[in-house]
C-alpha cells in the first residue's frame, strides 16, 4: 500500500492584472496555475518540468502557502491545509522547506552560517537550547560535506555549490519530511550538480524525504524523479511515472521538449530527427481557445481549437490532456 | 586545407586587486573554413576571454599579454583600434548569450541590421534595406518587412537572437563566434536556434566558434571540441575523440557525471570539489587537486599538449587509457 503524503486537488492560483492611474481596475487574469492535481508519495520523488512561465514555481509557492491559492485543495498527510492560518499552518511548517535555485540570494549576507542552520532549528523549537542547536548544526555540516568550523564563516565566502550545500543543511535542520527543491542546480557548474543531486538521493534514502522537484533539465529530472508532470500554461498536460513518459511521451508538447533536448552522445544527435514546434509559447494572459497549445502542435485537429481536452487517465499510471490520445 | 584562423599561444590575464587571474593562459588552435569547432567548459574556465580575445574586446583590468591571432595570415594582434573595426562584424562576428543586451532598445531591428550594412559595405540605404530585409527573411522571421519597424522590445527572446544572428550574417562574415547563444532560451525555442545556425552554417559556409557549458548542445553542433578548464586547454580533438575516447580525467569525468534524457541511470559519478578560484594559481595542472589519476610530476609543471591519436590533443601525464 503507497502511503501518500501530500495530495494536490485542483489547485488554482490566478494573479490579477490590473490597469488604471489612480483607480486600479482588474482588467484580466493571469492563470499561473489552472487546475493541477498531483500526489506525492512518502519517500518518493515527483518532478513538475515545463519552459519559464509555465507555472511550475508557482505551483511550488503555493503548496507552500507562500501565497495562497485561489481555489483547490493541499492536502498534507490527510489534512487539508489550503485555508490554514499561520498558526494552524506552524505544525506543518516544519515538515515543509524549500531549496531556492540561487543560494546567493537565499543565504542572509550577514548571517554567519552557524547562525543560518540554527535559526530554523531555535524557531520551531526542534533543539531547547542555543547549544544543542549549534551542535546539531556541526553534524549537520558534515552530513552536507562541509567542515563545523565553516559555521562561523559568512556566505560570501563560499563557492556557489558549497552554498547550496549550506541551503541544504539549513533544510533538513529541522527534520522536515517534505522538501521542495525549485532548480535546485540551476546555477551550479555541471561537474559540481551530480554531488548535489546525489546528496538529495542520499538523504531520501536515509530519511525517506519525499521531493517535489522543480526542473527545466530534463536529464537530470530522467534521473531523479519516480514520477513526472509536464507543465505548459498552466496546466499539467501529461503525468505519469518517469521512465514511461520519458521512453513513450504521449503528448505532442512532451514529445517536443524531449525531442528538443540535446543528448551528449554526437552519434546519437546525428541520427536524431528533431520535432522543430513552430513559434513561442503564448502570452498566459491570452491562451489559444482550446488545447493551448494547438498553434504550435503539429497533429492539430478541427476539435483541438475548440475545446480544452479532459485530463483523463489513459493506462495504469498514464494522465494525459490530448485529443489525439484514446 | 588552409586554416582561416590559427590562435597561438594566447594569454589574457586580469590583473585585479586580490592578484592575477590567468583567465586564458597559453591557448592555442586552428579553424578551417566551414568548420564548426566547439568550445566546451565551466564558468571561469576561460572559453568567453578567449574569444572576446580573438575580437579584442578585452578591458581593464583584463590584458592580452602573449599570443598571435593569424586571420587569413595576418596577425590581427598587431592591428590597431581603426584596423579591428573593419575585422569585427565584417570578418568576424559574434553573437551573445543575452540577446537582450546586445540589441540596442532605442532603434529599430531595421536600424540596427542596416547601421551594420552600411558601416561595412559600401551600399546606399536603399541597397542596405533591401539588404536587411532579406536577412530577417532568412532567420526566418514572418513578415520582415514590417518587422523592420520594430523595437526589440516586442519581439521574445528567441526571435531576438534570430535578429542578431541576422545581424551577425549580414556582412557575410568568414568566421561566425556564438558564445552561449541558446543559454538564455527555453528548450524548444533552443532547437529552434541551433536547427537555424546548423542550417545557415551550412548554407553559407561559415566557420564557427560555438561556445557552451552544455554537453548536449555541444555535441548537437560541433565537428571538433577544445575542453577548457581553468583557463587552459585541456583536451583537443573530434567530436567522437572527445564523446568517445576522453583522453583527460576532467572530460571522462565530467562525461559520467552528467544524466542523460535517454537512459535511466541508477548513480551520477560526481567529480570531487570544486572548480578553482582563479587569483594566483600555482603554475601546475588546474584539475590536480580533483583528480584521482595524478602522479608525481602534476606537482612540478604544466603538462604539455600531446597528441595521442590523429589530432587529438590532451594536456595530462596519466590520460585515461594510457592515451590509446
Amino acid at each position: 500500500m503507497t502511503e501518500i503524503l501530500l495530495s494536490v486537488k485542483n489547485l488554482k492560483k490566478y494573479f490579477p492584472v490590473k490597469q488604471g492611474f489612480l483607480i486600479k481596475r482588474t482588467v484580466a487574469e493571469i492563470k499561473a496555475v489552472d487546475d493541477v492535481s498531483f500526489d506525492i508519495e512518502k519517500g518518493k520523488t515527483f518532478a513538475l518540468v515545463g519552459e519559464s512561465g509555465c507555472g511550475k514555481t508557482t505551483v511550488a509557492r503555493t503548496v507552500l502557502k507562500l501565497t495562497n491559492p485561489t481555489e483547490g485543495q493541499i492536502f498534507f498527510e490527510n489534512t487539508d491545509i489550503s485555508k490554514f492560518g499561520y498558526s494552524e499552518l506552524l505544525p506543518f511548517r516544519r515538515k515543509m522547506q524549500i531549496v531556492f535555485q540561487d543560494p546567493m540570494s537565499s543565504l542572509n549576507p550577514r548571517m554567519t552560517i552557524g547562525q543560518i542552520v540554527t535559526e530554523p532549528m531555535i524557531f520551531h523549537k526542534v533543539a531547547r537550547t542555543k547549544q544543542e542547536a549549534y551542535d546539531r548544526a556541526k553534524s549537520l555540516m558534515e552530513m552536507v560535506g562541509l567542515k563545523a568550523f565553516h559555521l562561523d564563516r559568512y556566505p560570501h565566502q563560499f563557492s556557489g555549490g558549497q552554498r547550496q550545500r549550506i541551503a541544504i543543511a539549513r533544510a533538513i535542520a529541522i527534520e522536515p519530511e517534505f522538501l521542495i527543491l525549485d532548480e535546485p542546480t540551476s546555477s551550479l557548474d555541471v561537474s559540481v550538480q551530480a554531488q548535489i543531486i546525489n546528496l538529495f538521493l542520499d538523504f531520501q534514502e536515509r530519511f525517506r524525504f519525499s521531493y517535489l522537484f522543480i526542473s527545466h533539465n530534463l536529464g537530470l529530472v530522467r534521473f531523479i524523479s519516480h514520477t513526472v508532470g509536464i507543465m505548459y500554461l498552466g496546466k499539467i498536460v501529461e503525468l505519469g511515472e518517469t521512465d514511461e513518459v520519458f521512453e513513450e511521451p504521449l503528448h505532442p508538447y512532451s514529445m517536443a521538449l524531449l525531442s528538443a533536448t540535446p543528448i551528449p552522445d554526437p552519434k546519437v544527435e546525428r541520427s536524431r530527427q528533431r520535432i522543430i514546434l513552430k513559434g513561442g509559447v503564448p502570452s498566459p494572459i491570452s491562451r489559444p481557445s482550446g488545447c493551448f497549445f494547438n498553434p504550435r502542435c503539429p497533429y492539430k485537429m478541427e476539435i483541438c481549437e475548440k475545446v480544452y481536452p479532459e485530463f483523463r487517465k489513459v493506462s495504469e499510471n498514464r494522465w494525459v490532456a490530448c485529443h489525439l490520445v484514446k | 586545407m588552409e586554416n582561416i584562423l590559427s590562435v597561438r599561444n594566447l594569454s589574457t590575464y586580469f590583473y585585479m586587486d586580490e592578484g592575477v587571474v590567468a583567465a586564458v593562459d597559453d591557448v592555442s588552435f586552428d579553424l578551417s573554413p566551414k568548420e564548426v569547432l566547439g568550445i566546451v567548459g565551466e564558468t571561469g574556465s576561460g572559453k568567453s576571454v578567449t574569444v572576446k580575445s580573438i575580437m579584442r574586446l578585452i578591458k581593464h583590468p583584463g590584458k592580452i599579454v602573449s599570443g598571435q591571432i593569424i586571420y587569413k595570415g595576418q596577425d590581427i594582434m598587431r592591428f590597431d583600434e581603426k584596423e579591428m573595426y573593419r575585422i569585427r562584424g565584417k570578418e568576424i562576428s559574434m553573437v551573445f548569450q543575452d540577446p537582450m543586451t546586445s540589441l540596442n532598445p532605442l532603434y529599430t531591428i531595421g536600424d540596427q541590421l542596416m547601421e551594420t550594412i552600411i558601416q561595412h559595405q559600401k551600399v546606399s540605404k536603399e541597397e542596405a534595406y533591401k539588404r536587411a530585409v532579406e536577412m530577417l527573411g532568412m532567420v526566418q522571421i514572418p513578415e520582415p518587412e514590417k518587422r523592420m519597424k520594430s523595437y526589440p522590445f516586442e519581439f521574445s527572446g528567441g526571435m531576438r537572437q534570430r535578429v542578431v544572428i541576422a545581424i551577425a550574417l549580414s556582412c557575410n562574415p568568414s568566421i561566425l563566434i556564438a558564445d552561449e547563444p541558446t543559454t538564455a532560451l527555453d528548450v524548444t525555442i533552443q532547437a529552434q536556434i541551433l536547427d537555424l545556425m546548423k542550417d545557415l552554417q551550412q548554407r553559407l559556409g561559415t566557420a564557427m566558434i560555438f561556445i557552451t557549458h552544455d554537453l548536449g548542445v555541444i555535441a548537437s553542433m560541433a565537428h571538433r571540441i577544445i575542453v577548457m578548464y581553468g583557463g587552459k586547454q585541456i583536451e583537443v580533438g573530434s567530436s567522437d575523440d572527445v564523446f568517445y575516447n576522453p583522453a583527460h580525467p576532467y572530460t571522462h569525468m565530467l562525461l559520467r557525471s552528467i544524466p542523460r534524457i535517454d537512459r535511466k541511470i541508477d548513480r551520477l559519478e560526481p567529480i570531487p570539489g570544486q572548480p578553482p578560484r582563479m587569483i594566483d594559481i600555482p603554475k601546475v595542472c588546474p584539475f590536480l587537486p580533483r583528480c584521482p589519476r595524478n602522479v608525481d610530476e602534476c606537482n612540478q609543471k604544466i603538462p604539455d599538449m600531446i597528441e595521442i591519436s590523429q589530432g587529438h590533443f590532451v594536456r595530462c601525464f596519466n590520460p585515461v587509457g594510457g592515451g590509446n
